[in-house]
């Protein structure tokens, strides 16, 4: 251990487990080291990846099509609830019964994580749309499909990410449970204590730590990028866009 | 914001407007004992504005929805052009019938251009075809090309119902609907917007279904009025001035008010009416003849005119003395243009110490004069006739 990182004790030593393999705590095998902790957070993130876009799949066109029709708010919102009431590890627990253990257990457990915040959003995105721009587009002739499309989902869209954001950072939390179902994540070092000892715990928790600081800053940039124009100002819902109406000649008066 | 089109960009002219009927069209929502429009049927010509008028819930916006199949009727049907709206799928229906709501309905993530470019683009018009035509929307509804690029949340209400405006006559539809357009902005902007839009219709004759709750409105905006009352039952269809001489009973009688013969004056205007001669003086005439003159003047009062024939002011009793007649004497003239408003007109008169106005043509130039019994006249129904004095006057002025 370099000085430096001595001096700062118990973290210290987790920054280093992180960069060199050392002896594990139970004998034998080496554990950590960039090629152990890169191998852990690679599928790490193929369970948020697979988790996430699975979820995305499912909620997205549910909440696009329950917002459209305005129906089904009951059904989004309890979905929402009862997706925050029961714990991922007691899905994963319960999934063994029926796929065994393995990734595809993983991913849907915290598929089932990831819907809530995207459908609400969704769904919320859509409904919150101007009815009166609603009316409008279907008195011009676009079809229910084109309202969907190019009225609903753009201005859906800043919401939609917030939901994606939450559930992305949500996930990357909760896949450290991943290791109960076999597939070994940054979770990994946080459940074998015993192996990794309370430096590489450490480690693993700073790990998962920075990925969802990176997720939460990058999404929120994504966010912000696909809110339309005139709409941004704060992230999200702004109904109104922030700017002052420009004052140059001819635009004061009506 | 005030710019006048230019007579010859003539604007959409391709399209002829379609007749529109209303064959005892029938709404009942289910749960409702009564329904919602009992049996209307109505026919409003190509290229007139029909304003469906009434209080809230007399169903006038549902008949108008009913047109572009926002809504179905339970019974009846809607003819636009002798044939059934239900002919046709809703949404291709739709894009040929330009639709203006109270709120405008912009899409706030789009562009002034791309909300007007809405429905060339469903039609799928080329790219050069649609600038082009925004260009010329945007310029026939009064409205800088710079805004082209802005989007709605920078505009003033004003401004975006113009768009609203452009955006329902971008595909030149023979056929508009019209829910409460100017509605919800201030009263001098409307009362411009209206102005505004009367002059474009001239010049585009669409037919329209124009919806509002506002009598006055109505009188101004439509070539025919329906006024419809609760329960979906229309009152009477007849043309504004009809509608103010003669209420079918009494609830169209108090919806267009105690106050209908003084509507009427918004009907007319002063080219309308029979004007008077004045007896027309020159500063530094002789007040013997001027005097002698006014025995046989309709208007009491002589009137200075200049060399070259425009009012300068009213002389009274007072001023008719000395030899000739003094320069710069006399009261102020009301003027009004021959092409005013007879509600305008008549207010201006009202509003000056001699009760009788110089009407002028475009040069300036004296025609006639209005009097306030002359718009009493007019305002009055054919009645019995006066009694005439034994010594009738019957002066032709100087």
């Amino acid at each position: 251990m370099s000085a430096p990182l001595a001096a700062l004790g118990l973290f210290g030593d987790a920054i280093d487990v992180i960069f060199h393999a050392r002896e594990g705590r139970a004998g034998g095998a080496q554990v950590g080291g960039l090629s152990d902790f890169g191998a852990m957070a690679w599928t790490h993130l193929k369970v948020v990846l697979a988790s996430v876009g699975l979820a995305s799949l499912i909620a997205l066109p549910l909440g696009l099509v329950l917002g459209h029709l305005r129906r089904g708010g009951l059904l989004a919102v309890t979905v929402s609830n009862v997706g925050r009431a029961v714990p991922s590890l007691a899905l994963i627990a319960v999934f063994i019964a029926f796929l065994g253990v393995g990734f595809g257990n993983v991913t849907l457990a915290l598929a089932l994580l990831a819907i809530p915040p995207i459908l609400t959003n969704t769904y919320v995105g859509v409904t919150q749309v101007d009815r009166d721009v609603i009316d409008a587009a279907k008195g011009q002739g676009l079809t229910g499909a084109q309202i969907v499309r190019e009225i609903e989902l753009p201005l859906a869209l800043p919401l939609i990410f917030g939901g994606l954001r939450t559930s992305v950072v949500n996930v990357i939390a909760t896949a450290t449970i991943a290791p109960v179902a076999g597939v070994v994540t940054l979770g990994d070092p946080i459940f074998s204590q015993a192996v990794y000892g309370d430096a590489g715990k450490l480690a693993a928790a700073i790990v998962v730590a920075l990925m969802a600081i990176v997720a939460e800053v990058g999404l929120g940039a994504a966010q912000r990028a696909v809110t339309p124009r005139p709409l941004r100002g704060t992230p999200g819902i702004t109904r109104r866009a922030r700017f002052l109406p420009t004052l140059r000649k001819g635009a004061a008066t009506s | 914001m005030t710019r006048t089109t230019k007579p010859d960009d003539g604007g959409p002219t391709a399209t002829p407007a379609a007749s529109l009927r209303f064959d005892a069209v029938q709404k009942r929502y289910p749960g409702n004992a009564r329904p919602t429009i009992e049996s209307l049927s109505i026919e409003v010509p190509a290229g007139e504005i029909c304003v469906l008028v009434g209080p809230s819930g007399c169903g006038k916006t549902t008949a108008m929805r009913m047109v572009n199949r926002l809504i179905e009727p339970t019974a009846g049907q809607i003819l636009i052009d002798g044939r059934p709206n239900t002919e046709r799928a809703p949404a291709d229906l739709r894009r040929e019938i330009g639709y203006v709501i109270q709120q405008t309905g912009l899409f706030p993530h789009r562009t002034i251009a791309q909300n007007v470019a809405t429905v060339p683009k469903l039609l799928g018009w080329s790219t050069d075809r649609i600038a082009a035509r925004t260009t010329e929307l945007l310029e026939l509804v009064g409205l800088d090309p710079e805004f082209a690029d802005r989007y709605p949340a920078q505009l003033s209400g004003g401004q975006r119902q113009r768009v609203g405006v452009a955006r329902a006559l971008a595909v030149d539809p023979p056929l508009m609907l019209m829910d409460e357009p100017f509605g919800a902005i201030d009263p001098i902007t409307r009362e411009r917007l209206q102005n505004e839009f009367l002059r474009l219709q001239a010049q585009v004759r669409r037919t329209i279904v124009f919806v509002t709750h506002d009598i006055d409105e109505a009188i101004k905006m439509g070539d025919r009025i329906a006024v419809m009352r609760p329960g979906g039952r229309l009152a009477q269809y007849a043309t504004p001035a009809e509608l103010l001489l003669s209420p079918a009973d009494e609830f169209v009688e108090q919806f267009v008010g105690a106050d209908r013969a003084l509507k009427r004056l918004a009907l007319g205007r002063v080219r309308d009416l029979e004007l008077e001669e004045p007896t027309r003086v020159r500063y530094g005439d002789p007040v013997a003849g001027v005097r002698e003159a006014l025995r046989r003047a309709e208007v009491p009062y002589p009137l200075v005119i200049d060399a070259d024939g425009r009012p300068l002011a009213w002389l009274d009793d007072d001023d008719l003395h000395g030899e000739r007649i003094a320069d710069g004497i006399g009261s102020e003239v009301a003027v009004v243009d021959r092409d005013d408003i007879l509600r305008d007109a008549f207010s201006d008169v009202l509003q000056h110490r001699v009760q009788y106005a110089a009407v002028t043509d475009h040069r300036g130039v004296v025609i006639g004069i209005l009097s306030a019994d002359a718009v009493a006249r007019e305002l009055a129904p054919p009645g019995p006739a006066p009694v005439q004095p034994a010594e009738a006057h019957h002066g032709t002025g100087a």
